[in-house]
């Protein structure tokens, strides 16, 4: 190895060395006839000299020892190649760029498909075995996937289910750190004493926590630092034993993780890790935190499971199922209204740790899939382009490679030079393209994963060894063409007749090349317009409520303790002060938030056994401008009033749907029900609502009551919702510190637009418009160059041909007929055959789309016809240099 | 044409004697060519055409080192000097020799 790496290093300098030992002989020689000299034998002299006549060879020899043939010729292949390029800069920056798009459109998306779904946890051990535990059951004839749960579901795995070695429970959310200035959201490992077990890493200080002060009810106040808080917060000093407030728990610092380690937080890693328990049992609410292990109220944490070295996934998963089912049966002896074991079916599965590549994967990670599939035909369509101009440009040269030939340069090094120049493309395409994956990557991140996910590209080697496989691979694609060309072609043939024949060849290759460009822009365009128009439903579905002006204000009370009374009283100051705010329209205290949280409880009505059998009713508490805030219309009936407050008749307002299923055929409007018990008094429906979504934009069941907030658990009043005239996104600051005055102690608001939590649920539509519009717009415009690079390159081959047909009388609108005739046959042809992949690739891309056919005969037609019209733009200009080709040159050069 | 019969080496045997020669003192090729045959009374006549050759695979091996110093009568010449490597390496040839040479002596005189 070191012999090799001196050989190496003396290649490097081979001049110098050659130098050197023409000297060092030299010197030999010299001293070798003084000698023989000296001793003035003839005999001798005669030898000596006999002796020099053989210096060559040995200068020969002795070079062996740094001369390396193959990289002699390969630097000057590349040096060739070089300057080749350099002579037509045009061509190089062409294809540079193509390329570079092409390859950093993949590089970019691998580094999330990587991020999401293949890349290992850092230091987890047995990778292979490690699973996270699935839950699965049928739910009112519809089978449910679970990952979340609750901590008792996990005590009964680790007692009950065979097959596994180790277990560890985890969670992870955002909480506020620090105290004081000091004090910002951080994103919080909630992890079991067993967690740091599954890894192979030692504190980079101190300890880790493990089983002993993770103990339920309430696990000990100690907490470990994440290797890059410790540095950016503490700047690596000696922390062990100083305290740290995470939440409303006054913690203890006890050790920090190893560089590197972010438990099972990809994309998002935790900043801290507090035991779980700890957790639960301070910050879990305010039943939650005293029954969180005993009962099953609180699914909340994923479960982590090690098989057995000798244990199959099949019989895991046998062994999880059987301690399932016995944990729904101690869940039924606590709670005898939840369906039977026969009827529901529970069973678990183990799935990877990887959310986005588990069962439960999201309508991102599946659009990432398809996203990623479409950076690759990008790629395509980049190759084929580059091909495309690569045989161009070999055909310009025939003239100079048969020539080449005829010197006696073998074809065998000629390919090498093709494939040599080829593959050199490709590495600076790699280049270009790693700098746009670079510059790119916030982009993509925004519209996949979390904005705190960090995914660099330049220092990654994983994401820069795809890249350069698609590179190597890109070069040798779009050389392929050429080799083929130069091994086969009778370049003699045009030696003789010359570059310019009377007629022009059509290249078959290149029309094909051509066509399969247009084909697979036509897919991604119909693509992007189906996203696109699928996104526009998501954006039109009327929810039963107006996000765009309301601003969302939440307490966090920080551990900061008050009474029910003084709690009321801060919701009423927070109310008062947040309408009298400037820009406020209207004003209402809440108890829940779409799409974050949703509270249920037991509902009584005269005449129906179990209400719940019915489906899954929730309710929002809210105060008296509720309706008016959120823009829920109501249908009939009224909404709340200031009459309706404590002590006063209880009232509710409730969804359609739900009084179509209570009281089917009947008016709800004034009939009873009651709420949490079958003994307190009636609560009257004095109002119908529109329909609202509350855990996905699609509802099945939008079973929703609304009751008054004073009338109803008044202390849960927790969030605010403030309908402002315009601009709730420039409005959040300024609300927020408005707000902020009126918390007491620790405590604190945080405002966002609602639209925002909207907005995480119209990702994966918007990731999927986005991007598909994105890449399609980059292949349209690559198809675009393409075609216009071969019909110029034809027009330009053709001017002769074309200087006769004016010579002999043809009109300008003749020539352009031609000409452009020509370039939209090819559109045409791409057209087709793209449209039939498109319709065939419908029926996968359909589970994608949000309310909108894949199969949309707008959409197909709208992108034929961009397509034909962006081949008629890019045959124009070839067109008109056409109509001035100058018949008498064409008549005078033969 | 000489005055002794030439004697061919045994294969292998000159890396290990040129780092014998070096291991005295650094010195030039030539030297070292003159040193061989000085000390094996003209018996062992080391070949231009294997010498030179022989001390660039050395040198790349880490064996020994080259530099440029004046010779004695004011010409610049390559000097070789061992290196610990080297050192290390004429010792197990050394070794390996010695055992070799004693065995074939064996079968030779076996009275």
């Amino acid at each position: 190895m070191r012999e090799w790496l001196a050989r190496l290093r003396d290649w490097f300098r081979r001049e110098q060395l050659d130098r050197e030992l023409r000297e060092e002989l030299e010197f030999h020689r010299t001293r070798l006839e003084r000698d023989a000299g000296d001793n003035a034998g003839a005999e001798r002299g005669y030898a000596a000299r006999r002796r020099l006549g053989n210096l060559t060879r040995i200068r020969e020899e002795a070079r062996e020892r740094w001369s390396w043939p193959w990289l002699d010729t390969l630097q000057q292949d590349v040096r060739y190649a070089l300057r080749g390029l350099r002579r037509s800069p045009g061509f190089t920056a062409t294809v540079v760029l193509t390329l570079g798009l092409g390859i950093g459109a993949n590089a970019a998306m691998f580094g999330v498909l990587d991020r999401l779904m293949l890349r290992p946890f850092p230091y987890l051990l047995d990778a292979a075995r490690v699973h996270r535990v699935f839950l699965r059951y049928r739910d009112r004839d519809r089978d449910r996937l679970e990952s979340a749960m609750e901590y008792t579901r996990y005590l009964d795995f680790q007692r009950w289910a065979a097959g596994f070695d180790r277990w560890a429970g985890f969670s992870q959310g955002t909480t506020a750190v620090g105290t004081g200035a000091a004090a910002r959201e951080r994103q919080v490992g909630r992890v079991s004493g067993t967690f740091f077990g599954f890894f192979d890493a030692r504190p980079a200080l101190g300890r880790f926590f493990g089983p002993a002060e993770d103990v339920p009810p309430v696990g000990a106040p100690v907490v470990v630092l994440s290797y890059a808080f410790w540095q950016s917060e503490y700047g690596g000093r000696d922390v062990v034993g100083q305290p740290l407030q995470v939440g409303s728990i006054s913690t203890t610092i006890i050790g920090v993780a190893p560089r590197g380690f972010i438990g099972l937080g990809d994309p998002v890693p935790p900043d801290v890790y507090l035991p779980i328990t700890t957790y639960a049992g301070h910050e879990g609410g305010p039943d939650d935190r005293k029954t969180y292990y005993t009962q099953y109220h609180w699914g909340w944490m994923g479960i982590l499971a090690r098989r057995n070295p000798g244990t199959s996934i099949a019989a895991a998963n046998a062994g999880l199922s059987a301690a399932y089912r016995k944990s729904w049966e101690s869940e039924r002896a606590q709670d005898p209204e939840i369906t039977p074991a026969e009827l529901a079916r529970p069973a678990a599965v183990v799935g990877s740790v990887k959310s986005a590549a588990g069962p439960e994967a999201s309508l991102e990670a599946k659009t990432l899939r398809w996203v990623m599939g479409v950076a690759v035909i990008v790629l395509l369509i980049a190759c084929a382009n580059v091909a495309n101009l690569m045989l161009a440009r070999v055909l310009r040269r025939r003239r100079e490679t048969a020539v080449r030939l005829a010197l006696g340069v073998s074809r065998g090094r000629l390919l090498r030079q093709a494939v040599t120049e080829s593959l050199l493309l490709g590495l600076l395409g790699c280049g270009a393209g790693l700098l746009i994956a670079e510059l790119g990557g916030g982009t993509l991140r925004r519209v996949f994963v979390d904005e705190a996910a960090t995914i660099p590209v330049l220092t990654d080697w994983r994401t820069l060894g795809v890249a350069i496989g698609f590179a190597l691979l890109a070069g040798l694609f779009t050389g392929l063409g050429s080799v083929l060309f130069v091994a086969s072609e009778d370049l003699a043939g045009s030696l003789k007749s010359g570059a310019r024949e009377g007629t022009y060849h059509r290249s078959r290759a290149r029309s094909g090349l051509l066509v399969i460009q247009g084909a697979l822009s036509v897919v991604l365009l119909v693509g992007a317009g189906l996203f696109v128009r699928s996104l526009n439903h998501v954006r039109r579905l009327r929810l039963g409520y107006e996000a765009e002006p309301v601003l969302l204000v939440m307490q966090s009370m920080r551990g900061t303790q008050l009474s029910d009374t003084q709690r009321v009283a801060l919701g009423r100051r927070l109310l008062e002060t947040g309408r009298a705010l400037p820009g406020v329209e209207h004003a209402s205290l809440v108890s829940s938030i779409p799409f974050w949280s949703t509270s249920g409880t037991d509902l009584y009505v005269a005449g129906i056994d179990s209400v719940r059998r019915l489906g899954r009713f929730t309710y929002q508490t809210a105060t008296t401008d509720y309706f008016a805030t959120i823009g829920t219309r109501i249908l009939r009936g009224r909404g709340f009033s200031e009459a309706d407050r404590a002590g006063a008749p209880r009232v509710a307002v409730i969804s359609e749907a739900m009084g179509t299923v209570l009281w089917p055929g009947r008016d709800p409007l004034g009939q009873c029900m009651r709420v949490g018990s079958d003994t307190v008094p009636c609560t009257t429906v004095v109002g119908i609502a529109e329909n609202a979504a509350q855990r996905s934009l699609v509802e099945t069941q939008p079973f929703r009551y609304y009751l008054p907030l004073e009338q109803f658990r008044p202390t849960r009043g927790w969030a605010l919702l403030l309908r402002l005239r315009a601009d709730p996104a420039g409005q959040a600051e300024p609300v927020r510190r408005s707000l902020q005055r009126e918390m007491p102690g620790q405590s604190y608001v945080t405002a966002i637009p609602l639209d925002d939590v909207l907005a995480q649920q119209r990702r994966s539509w918007q990731a999927g418009a986005t991007m598909f519009v994105a890449f399609g717009a980059l292949a349209l415009v690559v198809a675009a160059v393409g075609l216009y690079g071969v019909i110029g390159y034809n027009v330009a081959q053709r001017t002769h041909e074309l200087g006769v047909r004016i010579a002999l009388g043809a009109q300008a609108r003749d020539v352009v007929r031609l000409v452009v005739g020509q370039g939209i046959r090819f559109a045409t042809a791409g057209v087709g055959l793209g449209l039939l992949l498109a319709l065939v690739a419908a029926k996968w891309i359909q589970p994608l789309l949000f309310q909108q056919p894949a199969r949309d005969p707008l959409t197909y037609g709208v992108v034929a016809g961009v397509l034909v019209a962006v081949a008629l733009a890019a045959s124009a200009l070839p067109a008109r240099r056409a109509t001035r080709a100058d018949p008498n040159a064409a008549l005078r050069s033969d | 044409m000489s005055p002794s019969p030439k004697r061919d080496l045994l294969p292998g045997t000159l890396d290990m004697l040129i780092l014998k020669a070096l291991s005295a003192q650094a010195m030039h090729g030539y030297g070292i060519a003159q040193h061989l045959q000085r000390l094996s009374q003209e018996v062992i006549r080391v070949e231009e055409g294997s010498l030179y050759p022989a001390l660039q695979r050395m040198r790349q091996k880490g064996w020994i080192k080259a530099e440029w110093r004046q010779s004695p009568n004011n010409q610049r010449a390559r000097y070789y000097t061992l290196t610990p490597q080297g050192r290390k390496h004429l010792g197990q040839e050394e070794s390996g020799f010695a055992e070799l040479v004693a065995a074939i002596a064996r079968i030779m005189k076996p009275a």
